[in-house]
């Protein structure tokens, strides 16, 4: 479904991602493990098309399509969607009628009442974005705000980053939700905890370290990482 | 006791005085020259404009209903009997001594040329009263519409008695390319315990000029909710409404939503005193664009009780100018006033991130920008808030069309 190939990108004028090539197939949850500061949220803001982060070598193909120069709204339309680590707070954007407006995009507002209860977040449909939000509150609306978008490739950031058990579990089972009942093909999970991988098992996991990833193999590569950390990469 | 005449010759003498006093905001308006010229007279009212102001000249669903067209009061009637809805004039001549009460009394004749010209050539404008503890659901319609006449100011009295309680929508709108001034004069006077909710929405056009001229005495218990948004290009528009707060428990909740475009000149506030242990909080939320000029104005005085300023603005476009200017005055230790202010522009990051969950780069100003322009709509009925929600969403679709 996507191929990353020999990938370097930066950011103003510094190289953040050196290296990266990795695949993911589609019905694949592929996990992006690194420590902090490893390049992970901007390689997956290079893949979703963001400007200001120039891709200097190698290609993005999607779908067998080469999107490497594609602008984001491109991008978007064949399918890609993202969630964000920390996003944005808008005055007077309600959490509710935002989900409301993406899910009209595909006729899906009979999806809202299972959106919100699944993420847990009825009580925040009237606030505005993010305004006062807790870590796990703004977790679980970046989610339904995917879920809502049900794009084929989700690219998850930091679901789990500042987060509690139980907001961890009410986002795991609002991405699951995506993958069961087919809305989205395949997700690319960044994470440096790996909290969430408890509750939603990768196919594949990736390891990313100082702008390289430099391995990719199997879901047991997290227990690995779970007894000796990133040390041996 | 004066007579009718000695009344009216003395309002007039107040008025001479100011004839050519500058209003203490804003640009000046040589209003000789402006208000001789002539306009090919249309006395024909285009139902699109009246419409975008809120009007509804065919839905029958309101308490009350006003219209002046130019100089012309076309219609004043009222379908309740708790609401009394009559042309001033009528009010002034029929019961001259209540009249006195109400009349110039709020409002000074003698505060700038604009007073003055409302005062000596102002003709029209309303006297409603909503009688003791009457509730008012559906609303009151008021609409001023300016076709060819250069000068309109009209003169409107509210009056809510004891405990009434109401809902005043008014529309003030302009044929295109009629280069007319508009000042037209509001006084209100909401007694103890009453409610009152008053939307104004103005649509003028490029090359108007706007000086409305407002004050409302809030006595023991009374609130003001006052909702104002402003559509459409203006050539100069300046108002200062002033709430003077006289009674224990006086609330007043303000709130101005403004988008100034092409070569507007706007100066917008909304001034209140508070005399007692009363509440106000001043909200507004300014928008320009193009080579727009605007000042958002607001100011509270208190010798006792709360006060808040929210006063917000953005900046589209590098040649547009937006000057924020809340003020507070404590007189003495009893009142606890506070402000907040901020001017920016559409954060590029929360374009890009409702980019990234699939909307258009123009869909995603629009949602923030609409975002910008929401404010809290309280106190009004789901209908009203309805009504002002379309509004606003018209407003932010505006913004940013070309």
């Amino acid at each position: 479904m996507l191929r990353v190939d020999e990938l370097a990108v930066k950011v103003g004028k510094k190289l953040v991602v050196k290296n990266a090539s990795f695949s993911v197939e589609e019905g694949e949850v592929v996990y992006l493990l690194g420590p902090n500061a490893s390049g992970k949220t901007t390689l997956i803001r290079a893949i979703m098309g963001f400007p200001n982060y120039y891709i200097t070598r190698g290609r993005v193909l999607y779908q067998g399509r080469d999107i490497t120069g594609a602008t984001m709204e491109l991008r978007v339309r064949l399918g890609l969607g993202m969630t964000y680590q920390i996003p944005p707070k808008i005055d007077g954007v309600k959490v509710g009628e935002l989900i409301k407006e993406i899910l009209k995009r595909r006729n899906a507002l009979n999806e809202y009442e299972e959106i919100v209860s699944t993420l847990n977040i009825e009580y925040l449909a009237s606030r505005d974005l993010n305004k006062g939000f807790s870590g796990g509150e703004m977790k679980r609306v970046e989610v339904a705000l995917l879920a809502a978008q049900a794009p084929k490739l989700a690219l998850i950031d930091e679901p789990d980053s500042g987060v509690d058990v139980e907001s961890i579990m009410y986002i795991a089972e609002g991405l699951k939700r995506l993958l069961n009942e087919g809305l989205s093909k395949s997700m690319i999970i960044v994470t440096h905890t790996a909290f969430i991988t408890k509750y939603l098992r990768p196919s594949k996991v990736c390891i990313m370290k100082e702008g390289v990833v430099r391995k990719c193999g199997e879901a047991g590569l997290i227990e690995e990482i779970m007894r000796e950390g990133f040390k041996p990469w | 006791m004066v007579g009718f005449s000695e009344w009216l010759e003395s309002i007039k003498k107040m008025a001479s005085s100011a004839f050519s006093r500058p209003a203490a905001y804003g640009p000046d308006v040589n209003i000789i020259e402006l208000t001789k010229k002539t306009e090919k007279l249309t006395t024909k009212a285009d139902l699109r404009r009246i419409e975008e102001v809120g009007i509804d000249l065919r839905k029958a669903e309101r308490a009350a209903f006003f219209f002046q067209l130019d100089d012309a009061i076309l219609k004043a009637l009222s379908r309740l009997p708790g609401v009394e809805m009559r042309p001033l004039h009528e009010f002034m001549v029929d019961d001259f001594e209540e009249a006195q009460k109400y009349v110039w009394r709020a409002v000074n004749p003698g505060t700038d040329k604009y007073t003055a010209i409302a005062a000596l050539r102002g003709t029209g404008g309303y006297f409603i009263r909503i009688k003791p503890r009457a509730k008012v659901e559906d609303p009151i319609q008021t609409c001023f519409y300016m076709a060819g006449k250069m000068l309109q100011a009209p003169h409107n009295v509210i009056v809510l008695e004891e405990g009434a309680e109401a809902t005043i929508i008014t529309g003030c709108t302009i044929m295109p390319e009629v280069a007319g001034l508009h000042a037209g004069v509001t006084e209100i006077y909401v007694k103890r315990g009453a409610r009152l909710n008053y939307v104004m929405i103005h649509a003028w056009n490029r090359v108007a000029h706007v000086r409305p001229r407002s004050a409302i005495k809030l006595y023991e218990d009374a609130e003001v909710v006052s909702y104002y948004m402003n559509l459409s290009a203006v050539k100069t528009l300046q108002m200062y409404p002033k709430y003077h707060v006289l009674g224990n428990g006086g609330k007043v909740y303000s709130a101005s939503i403004v988008l100034g475009r092409t070569d507007s000149t706007l100066d917008i506030g909304a001034e209140v005193i508070l005399e007692d242990d009363g509440a106000a909080e001043i909200i507004s939320r300014f928008i320009v664009r193009d080579k727009a000029r605007a000042w958002a104005r607001a100011r509270i005085i208190g010798t006792s009780g709360r006060g808040h300023i929210e006063c917000k603005g953005l900046i589209l476009g590098d040649q547009a100018e937006l000057y924020s200017i809340p003020e507070l005055g404590g007189l003495g230790a009893g009142a606890m006033l506070t402000h907040e202010a901020s001017i920016g522009k559409v954060a590029e990051e929360e374009i890009l991130y409702l980019m990234s969950k699939g909307f258009t780069r123009e869909e995603a100003e629009e949602i923030i920008v609409r975002g910008f322009m929401s404010v809290e709509i309280k106190g009004v009925t789901p209908k009203i808030k309805t009504y002002i929600t379309n509004i606003l969403k018209l407003m932010s679709k505006r913004t940013l069309s070309g």
